[in-house]
């Protein structure tokens, strides 16, 4: 007896799985989805992507050291003139508010002239791993390239330690700390 | 016909893979490059300054040579006025 019910529980969850398999598939076909950027997803799917992005980099960013002298000078001055070059146009910097990029990408780059707390990510030593891990590997159907293939690790912390005292800075600091000028190509 | 094929994409992928690598050489930024805009700078008070702060000490870096080169500019200029000031001087007693 008990078994013919276990037999008939499992037949069930058997069909419901099925049904659930098949009722997808048929929603993925079906092109019902928007795709546009224009149109922001559902809280549902906000929540499985964010939470599928967040727990996938906190995995693998886990055996990252962060460099000892990190917050030093020269860093923060080769940091700098790359973050301009590459980054500035979709995070932004000091006294800009908005792009075409920051406009139109979905979801929007993060703003990372302002603290973190502003824009709802992680500071400190696991905002440095963090943000190491995004810049070299970047992150699927966002926009954001992975770095990696063309800058070597040191050159990416360089803009880690860039980025931690970027919301402190005014847009003259900025100017001056990113500017490239003749004198800095062979140190950057 | 195949190993041509695949003398091809090898090549391609070779070629692809080195322009990724060299896209992103700081020397391929140079073009637009600016120069740092000092002048903020030089109107801070210096005894204000905190020189512990890897800031500061970034942007005395990269406007060191700017401050520099207006310092000696600066004392060039009043060479020129001393200078100048004595050659009148000599003018004026000449007369």
């Amino acid at each position: 007896m008990t078994a013919r019910k276990i037999f008939s529980f499992g037949k069930y969850l058997l069909i419901a799985a099925g049904v659930t398999v098949l009722g997808g598939l048929a929603f993925l076909y079906s092109g019902l989805y928007p795709m546009g950027a224009d149109v922001p997803h559902n809280t549902l799917t906000i929540w499985a992507l964010e939470t599928l992005r967040e727990r996938s980099i906190v995995r693998a960013a886990s055996d990252i050291e962060v460099p000892e002298d990190l917050g030093s000078s020269d860093h923060l001055l080769k940091g700098g003139a790359d973050y301009n070059d590459m980054c500035a146009g979709c995070h932004l910097k000091p006294g800009k508010m908005q792009s075409d990029f920051t406009l139109g990408l979905y979801p929007a780059p993060p703003n990372l002239a302002l603290h973190g707390d502003e824009h709802d990510h992680d500071e400190g030593q696991n905002g440095q791993v963090r943000r190491f891990w995004i810049i070299k590997h970047g992150i699927k159907a966002s926009g954001m390239p992975a770095w990696g293939p063309g800058h070597d690790d040191e050159r990416i912390w360089n803009m880690v330690a860039f980025l931690d005292r970027l919301p402190t800075l005014s847009p003259e600091q900025y100017q001056i700390l990113t500017a490239r000028g003749e004198t800095n190509v062979d140190d950057n | 016909m195949k190993t041509k094929t695949l003398s091809f994409a090898i090549a391609l992928s070779t070629f692809a893979f080195a322009l990724s690598a060299q896209a992103h050489d700081p020397k391929e930024h140079m073009k637009d490059a600016e120069n740092p805009d000092c002048s903020a700078m030089k109107n801070m008070d210096h005894s204000k300054m905190d020189m512990d702060d890897p800031v500061m000490q970034a942007m005395m870096k990269q406007c060191m040579q700017d401050m520099q080169h207006d310092e000696a500019s600066e004392s060039d200029g009043h060479a020129d006025e001393e200078h100048e000031a004595d050659t009148d001087g000599e003018e004026s007693a000449e007369e």
